[in-house]
């Protein structure tokens, strides 16, 4: 008996203190985990450059998004540095106003899709039987459909709709990519012996689902989260390009919209559809490259510079 | 002549980025006559697998050679990189991993295995092959047929024979098997352990088995190095060992090897003698004295009992056109109130069906269930949560029973709110009367701990202490030590049979283990395809087993001590003759 408790206590003798103290420093050390990845890096601060510009706008833009008093189609200078649009806009403002609308539709479009997809995949993978057939025949349903035509036909169908209704269109459209992921992954953390001991323990279905197998799994909704935010700046982008939902609104799809409407490229106007496009994309890359370091939040494999 | 291999002051370290440095090896010096069999033998965290791997040049980032040198036929490889090394695997080094099983490409078939490694490095002409191929299967005792079958066609003892061919393909002279037999069945384990030993006198290659298991060791090996916390505090004879061990870590690791057949069985901290049980930790007359007064008036003890009857659990056929698997048939026994009962059998023998039937995860095919006056096969949702009041869990895997995330408390205090209905205040002390009843104290200090800033044996204390929460009538543990290290077992095992005495709550204990059962149970079932096949008084069927199942179980408990017995015979008689 002796020489077992020596060794038991030999191994982990730490203080309560310092428990605290390593629980308080979780966040600290995921972030660290993502920074360490050079790609996640460079995707952090594109990404802070963006939130910055968008926060920033009034001070950064020389004009309001909106201002329509300027000679029609100029080219670049130093006056304009974009140019200006046909209805004689700043281009430059404009772009700089647009990352408020990209970033807002990909938050609460992202957080919202991921909402869905937490509830959804993790009933979905607690559940057996009739119950989680139906579900996945739902979420089958939604992954088959193709996204954009549905998009369309929803926006259509809502008609005079703002930011809510884009935000809406790709919520509706979007969630079900996320809950086939986490219900994977909660089937299978369903199966450890921690679960049935909750169910030993008398614990229900809902406190075990958001108590002991969500927290398990915040890598890969934070990486969900993500995910769905770069499919809704595209999503906004198309569909604001395609000329759904309010076409007056400032933002990089819109304007997309307007310098297709006025044929920019034929006129020479090559800043028009360049920079907006190149701001979508950039945003977009971002989230991406954020989410590699993600992966290796969630899998410790895919940190880079580990495995050989 | 120089031996075949000499390690000279070898440390390695693993150096994970962002984080301490860890030196897992620490000067270790030995060396290897050719043809010798050696074991190396540590308990987890010892660095035995990791100096297995630095010996076959299989270390992996982050761990790495930190200093010394490994002369391999007089050659050091500890630096040589690349094609170099791979050449030196062909008649050099080779390694059978733990999970080597695991280790073949699912669609491909098993002969393609052994064609790839010729075709790599070219000493078999194409049209020797087959033949080869055949040869290697023949030696490990496969049939030759297994080469155009796919891995997932094959058990798990094949498939290790199969990883132990395919190391010999390149004829080695140098062989590590990693914990070859861990993860195997008893009886399987058993089987391939004599396969290997068989190999190595005929093939006369020098081979390391590492294991956890100083009992496997001591019967296959004639030398025994023992590792503990990166050094070797021991390296002599396994009769050496066995007979007269020097170091007290040595002496702690023997002392927990019993055989289940002698009339006196005696662990640390644990003695059964041949009818009559005692718990040395806790003798009888002081137990009353020793349970916590605040649970003095809420213990009642077991009342009820559990009456199985001819219950059978047939589950749909695995892919079409097979027949229904058949996983219990026609079992019937009782648990009576503060009885200990053990329910033995190898991996498929049905008693972890059987453990969810009873608990009502899953309903008989059949039979029916009584504990008390409730029929368990016919409870709801309501009624399980009910019945899980009187009849708790212990699991195998104290790794994977407590949620990561949660700290002590949380997990202790969720049974007591959920079945007691005690708030606040009082679920705190019930909480820390549980840490001391587990013996967890400074309970305060342990309460606040998660799931992962205690070792293993302090794991499973946890998860014992989560099962008597509620105040059951009975337990249920399904393996509750096997995946402890052995030093560690004694110690558990005591906890449980002490607090099921004073508590007075019923056992039913699943285990393959007998020596444990033994220990443990006052009777016991042998199950072996779904049946009972023995069942009795615990001591009497095990020191005078009947039926042929039972005797092949305890035969496959290795027995260091017997098997140098014999050989020591052997060799008597032959000086006696010469």
């Amino acid at each position: 008996m002796s020489a077992q408790t020596a060794l038991e206590s030999t191994i982990v003798p730490t203080p309560p203190e310092e428990t605290l103290r390593r629980r308080r420093s979780g966040f600290v050390t995921s972030f660290l985990t993502v920074w360490s990845s050079p790609k996640a890096r460079v995707g952090i601060v594109l990404l802070g450059f963006f939130i910055l510009v968008a926060i920033l706008a009034p001070l950064i833009a020389p004009y309001g998004p909106t201002q329509n008093d300027f000679a029609r189609n100029e080219s670049g200078g130093a006056e304009h540095w974009f140019g200006t649009t046909a209805a004689g806009e700043d281009v430059f403002s404009q772009v700089v106003f647009g990352t408020r609308v990209s970033l807002t539709v990909a938050l609460i479009a992202g957080a919202l899709s991921t909402l869905i997809a937490v509830v959804v995949g993790l009933s979905w993978g607690y559940s057996k039987g009739i119950l989680s057939e139906i579900i996945n025949f739902i979420v089958n349903l939604f992954l088959v459909i193709p996204g954009l035509p549905l998009m369309i036909v929803i926006a259509a169908y809502i008609q005079n709709g703002g930011l809510a209704m884009i935000i809406g269109v790709v919520v509706i459209t979007g969630w079900a990519w996320g809950a086939r992921v986490l219900h994977s992954q909660s089937k299978s953390l369903r199966a450890r012996d921690f679960v049935t001991a909750a169910q030993f323990s008398g614990d229900s279905a809902p406190r075990i689902i958001f108590r002991e197998i969500l927290p398990n799994m915040t890598s890969i909704v934070v990486g969900s989260f993500v995910g769905a935010a770069t499919a809704a700046i595209i999503a906004e982008a198309s569909l604001s390009f395609l000329g759904i939902g309010d076409t007056t609104r400032v933002s990089w799809g819109s304007m997309l919209f307007w310098a297709q409407n006025s044929s920019a490229l034929l006129t020479g106007q090559w800043l028009l559809l360049l920079m907006p496009g190149l701001s979508i994309a950039l945003l977009a890359l971002a989230f991406t490259l954020v989410n590699f370091g993600i992966d290796g939040l969630s899998n410790p494999r895919l940190r880079e510079g580990t495995g050989r | 002549m120089t031996p075949l291999l000499q390690v000279e002051n070898l440390s390695i370290v693993y150096e994970p980025k962002g984080d301490e440095p860890f030196r897992a090896v620490r000067n270790v010096t030995f060396s290897l006559e050719k043809g010798e069999f050696v074991g190396l033998v540590g308990e987890s965290g010892s660095g035995k697998s990791t100096l297995g791997f630095a010996l076959t040049r299989l270390l992996k980032h982050p761990a790495r050679i930190e200093e010394g040198r490994i002369l391999f036929r007089g050659q050091d490889i500890s630096q040589i990189e690349g094609e170099e090394l791979r050449r030196q695997r062909h008649g050099g080094f080779a390694q059978v991993l733990q999970s080597g099983m695991n280790a073949l490409n699912p669609v491909r078939k098993i002969g393609n295995h052994f064609y790839d490694i010729f075709a790599a490095h070219g000493h078999i002409p194409p049209d020797q092959r087959e033949a080869r191929a055949k040869e290697l299967v023949g030696k490990v005792r496969l049939p030759e047929s297994v080469l155009n079958r796919f891995p997932s066609e094959l058990s798990g003892g094949m498939r290790q024979r199969v990883s132990i061919a395919l190391a010999l393909s390149l004829e080695p002279e140098l062989m590590v098997f990693d914990e070859p037999t861990t993860a195997l069945d008893v009886l399987v384990q058993h089987a391939v352990m004599e396969t290997i030993k068989a190999l190595q006198e005929s093939e006369g290659f020098t081979a390391i088995l590492v294991s956890h298991d100083l009992g496997i060791v001591l019967e296959s090996t004639q030398r025994v190095m023992v590792m503990h916390e990166g050094e070797i505090v021991e390296d002599g004879t396994s009769s050496q060992i066995l007979g007269k061990p020097k170091d007290p870590y040595t002496q702690m690791l023997l002392s927990h090897y019993a055989d289940p057949r002698a009339e006196v069985v005696e662990l640390p901290g644990l003695t059964v003698r041949g009818g009559s049980k005692t718990v040395a930790h806790a003798p009888a007359a002081e137990v009353a004295g020793r349970i916590p007064a605040a649970l003095d008036g809420v213990l009642e003890g077991a009342h009820d009992s559990f009456v199985v009857q001819g219950i059978s659990k047939v589950y749909p056929p695995p892919r079409r056109g097979e027949k229904p698997v058949t996983a219990v048939d026609d079992v019937s026994f009782r648990i009576d109130p503060g009885e200990s009962v053990a329910l033995v059998g190898q991996s498929g023998s049905g008693k972890s069906t059987i453990a969810k039937l009873i608990t009502g995860v899953e309903k008989p095919t059949s039979g029916t269930i009584m504990f008390g006056d409730v029929d368990v096969a016919k409870l709801g949702r309501r009624g399980l949560k009910d019945l899980r009041r009187q009849v708790q869990m212990v699991f195998q895997d104290p790794y994977s029973a407590l949620n990561p995330l949660h700290t002590i408390e949380y997990i202790l205090s969720r049974p007591i709110v959920n079945f007691t209905g005690a708030k606040g205040d009082d679920v705190r002390k019930r909480v820390h009367e549980l840490l001391e009843l587990v013996e967890l104290t400074p309970a305060d200090d342990y309460a606040g701990r998660m799931a992962h800033q205690v070792s293993g044996g302090q794991r499973q204390r946890v998860v014992i202490a989560r099962a008597l929460a509620c105040n059951p009538q009975v337990l249920i543990a399904d393996e509750p030590v096997s995946m402890l290290d052995v030093s560690l077992r004694a110690g558990v095992l005591a906890l449980l049979e002490d607090l099921r005495v004073r508590l007075g709550v019923s056992l039913l204990y699943i285990t393959h283990d007998l020596l444990s059962a033994r220990l443990v149970t006052d009777r016991i079932m042998v199950l072996h395809d779904g049946k009972v096949v023995e069942a009795g008084d615990t001591v009497q069927v095990l020191r005078f087993p009947e039926d042929p199942y039972t005797i092949k179980l305890l035969d496959s408990i290795p027995q260091p001590a017997k098997a140098h017995a014999r050989s020591a015979a052997a060799a008597a008689g032959a000086a006696a003759r010469a």
